[in-house]
């Protein structure tokens, strides 16, 4: 019948499924092997296919003989906690992931690298792939607002939904560290902060100029609350332009950014071509992307 | 603060037009541009794949293992905290955690069986037993 009918997004199978038709479980047998039989079998016709096995007859996953080719198919316990619809949405989402191009992966990743760029130290070290995890996970566990989760409308694009969370979140991260601030929480002053540059481009940490701070014995940021609003309200908008300084043409584009006009309204302004434009805003994405990343991105994590 | 609001806002409005025109790239331009930065675009894709498939792991991984307790959750009750995420049994009411960055779970709800779960139903294996 699965050869017949298929495709299908998901098979749900029940662990205790009879033999044939006709024939009653036995529901006394040690061991119930016909649910699992038919999910190898399917499994060899189609090893992507995506399954659920219900055993709805036992009190825990732990309890549910399979042979270890099953293990990674989830099971359905309770029908009553909201466990099918999860289970449903999950591998929805996984197929989704499965089904990006390498294209929608490098714009997925580029975003999150971005957003994170604009989070500056306001990110407290995290980074574009955390970012992207977190929207991700929120879009699994799918709730309804954004401190919980985000639920994955199937009418949008996956991309398209995943950058809306990652916006969404990021605004988040931000609003947490300057609430942080505001309470003058210790932990918003952890050391790792994005280099600015000099008027020679020369790096620097933005705690340099911070005359009156100090490494406490628990390798935190101390000082005063004067040098931490000078620190908070470092001026990055000159750290851009500074990166910079020898492009005048991406400078234009930039301060066209800057101050929100369209593409259509820094052009004429600047006298400024399409081709001058759009190479002009590839450069300030690639270099500031480049500074971010410093080329050992696949380093900072051990996942 | 209306200084800092002010220039908060000019940057947010350069990294949304950035992170756009990031969405607004043709597929090759996109090859392009990995090229020119001396990536190889399928290691990256990759890359970024796996970062997804993590974090759907580590989901699964909690799931599983309150399942095999016997634990139920629901999955809309996952609540943000400073460390990772937190729930708990709809059954028992005991707590879980887990982080996001290193996916580690913590929790009573992990230290063993669920105690009330089925604890007003009988299931048919057991009832065909009798």
């Amino acid at each position: 019948m699965y050869r017949d009918c298929a495709p299908f997004n998901v098979v749900l199978i029940d662990y205790c499924v009879p033999p044939s038709s006709g024939v009653e479980i036995d529901h006394c047998a040690p061991l119930q092997t016909h649910g699992t039989a038919l999910a190898m079998a399917i499994r060899e016709i189609n090893p992507s296919q995506g399954m659920i096995i219900a055993a709805l007859d036992y009190r825990n996953a732990g309890e549910v003989e399979r042979p270890r080719e099953l293990m990674h198919i989830p099971l359905l316990i309770d029908i009553g906690n909201f466990q099918l619809r999860s289970l449903l949405e999950k591998i929805e989402v996984d197929r989704a992931i499965e089904a990006l191009t390498s294209s929608e992966l490098r714009r997925l990743q580029q975003f999150a690298d971005l957003r994170v760029w604009w989070l500056g130290r306001t990110a407290r070290g995290k980074t574009g792939e955390d970012l992207l995890h977190e929207a991700l996970l929120r879009t699994l566990i799918g709730a309804e607002d954004t401190q919980k989760g985000r639920h994955w409308n199937k009418d949008v694009d996956f991309v398209m939904h995943l950058t809306g969370a990652m916006r969404s979140i990021s605004s988040c991260w931000k609003r947490q560290f300057e609430a942080a601030v505001q309470r003058k929480e210790t932990e918003a002053y952890l050391i790792p902060a994005l280099p600015i540059h000099d008027a020679e481009g020369q790096e620097h940490s933005p705690l340099d100029n911070v005359a009156s701070g100090h490494i406490t014995s628990g390798g935190l940021w101390g000082t005063d609350a004067a040098a931490d609003e000078r620190l908070i309200e470092k001026d990055e908008e000159d750290r851009v332009l500074t990166i910079f300084k020898d492009d005048p043409e991406a400078a234009q584009v930039l301060q066209g950014l800057l101050d929100g006009l369209k593409k259509n309204e820094t052009m004429p302004r600047y006298g400024l071509g399409e081709k001058q434009y759009a190479a002009a805003v590839k450069r300030i994405r690639v270099k500031l992307l480049g500074r971010k990343n410093g080329g050992s991105r696949g380093e900072k994590h051990g996942r | 603060m209306a200084d800092k609001r002010n220039h908060d806002e000019r940057l947010e409005r350069l990294m949304n037009q950035l992170a756009d025109s990031v969405l607004r790239l043709s597929d090759e331009a996109i090859l392009a541009e990995t090229r020119e930065v001396g990536a190889d675009l399928e290691q990256e894709a990759e890359r970024t794949r796996l970062v997804l498939r993590q974090a759907s792991k580590a989901l699964d991984n909690v799931n599983k293992r309150l399942s095999n307790l016997g634990h139920a959750i629901n999955s809309n009750d996952w609540r943000r905290g400073q460390q990772g995420y937190h729930n708990n049994c709809l059954n028992c009411g005991s707590s879980v955690s887990f982080t996001t960055a290193t996916s580690e779970m913590q929790g009573e709800a992990l230290d063993g069986l669920c105690l009330e779960s089925d604890q007003y139903t009988i299931r048919r294996r057991e009832a065909s037993r009798k």
